[in-house]
């Protein structure tokens, strides 16, 4: 699948913020996440949209409106620096058209020639499909599943732990 | 044995500190040097606002910390992290035991914690304890930590409790 014509990816800026948050307002797209609520979203925001600094984060644009972004989340020591976990995150409008996948490929690569990093991580739950299609495509395997991780309005979810060497 | 279990206060800094210092024992650690132990100790102790560090004093000298990483969203409030250590010359008398139960049972009474979970690297003597105390592995994060010319795999253990 091909990204949709006006495709273009930049460095995240702290500006984005707002699309960020515009897109984590949606109940089904912060299920997928560890914050439940605005609050708990509000609170999260700075420390993901501070990465920009380290130009450690790509958005993905159509016609220069952000519609994805991807996030490197660098570890701070030095014995595990050569890996870190990240987020991606697309516009519930945008979803399905082959943004994730582009900029998940570009994330890869800037993950590798950029940072030199070895591999990166994500803790998916167990019912993120869409989720799921995207990390086997861009080649992560399985590392292991931990039952129970979540509790949401009492229903239990596994997080699967999904990795690819760079 | 005469102990006391009690929370772990701010002041309990330095200690700890210097029991991560002490030969071998960064080795089973992510951090490498004194800068990057200073911020691991910073986040360690500042659960003590929360009263989820527990601190084990034997005959009235502090000989051991552990400590619950509670989680700051409430999908997952009903797990945690934890971490744990014993001073240099204090272990293998059953401190670190001592202190874990009380840490489990102070986890599922006072926080409802359902899940317990650690991250330890393959080789670490503590494994021995984890197992003993009940954890269960459910998985390997490969390569996952790089020090020393070679890479180590992160053992993933659990509890329920």
């Amino acid at each position: 699948m091909t990204e949709p014509a006006g495709f273009d990816i930049r460095y995240t800026v702290f500006e984005d913020e707002v699309y960020l948050r515009k897109w984590l307002s949606s109940e089904k797209m912060l299920h997928y996440f560890p914050m439940g609520d605005q609050k708990e979203v509000d609170e999260m925001i700075p420390s993901w949209i501070g990465f920009a600094k380290w130009n450690c984060s790509l958005t993905g644009m159509i016609e220069g409106v952000p519609v994805a972004i991807g996030t490197l989340f660098l570890m701070p020591y030095r014995k595990v620096a050569h890996h870190c976990m990240f987020y991606l995150i697309v516009d519930p409008a945008w979803q399905k058209k082959g943004i994730g996948f582009s900029l998940m490929k570009n994330l890869k690569h800037l993950a590798k020639d950029y940072f030199r990093l070895k591999m990166m991580h994500l803790d998916v739950w167990e019912d993120n499909e869409e989720g799921l299609r995207l990390l086997y495509k861009s080649g992560f395997k399985e590392i292991t599943k931990q039952e129970k991780f979540v509790k949401e309005n009492d229903r239990y979810l596994a997080r699967i732990l999904m990795n690819v060497y760079l | 044995m005469n102990y006391n279990i009690r929370y772990m206060v701010p002041e309990d800094a330095p200690l700890l500190k210097q029991w991560l210092l002490e030969p071998g024992v960064l080795r089973w650690f992510p951090m490498i040097n004194e800068r990057e132990i200073d911020d691991a100790v910073r986040v360690w102790v500042s659960y003590s606002k929360l009263q989820a560090g527990l601190t084990i004093e034997v005959d009235g000298t502090p000989r051991g910390m552990a400590n619950l990483y509670l989680q700051p969203y409430k999908k997952l409030k009903h797990q945690c992290l934890f971490s744990i250590i014993v001073g240099e010359g204090h272990r293998g008398k059953g401190i670190g035991t001592i202190l874990l139960d009380n840490l489990k049972r102070h986890a599922k009474d006072t926080f409802h914690i359902e899940l317990l979970h650690l991250e330890v690297y393959e080789g670490n003597p503590a494994i021995r304890l984890y197992e003993r105390s009940g954890f269960v592995e459910y998985g390997r994060h490969p390569d996952f930590l790089h020090a020393y010319g070679h890479y180590q795999s992160k053992i993933l253990m659990q509890q329920f409790l």
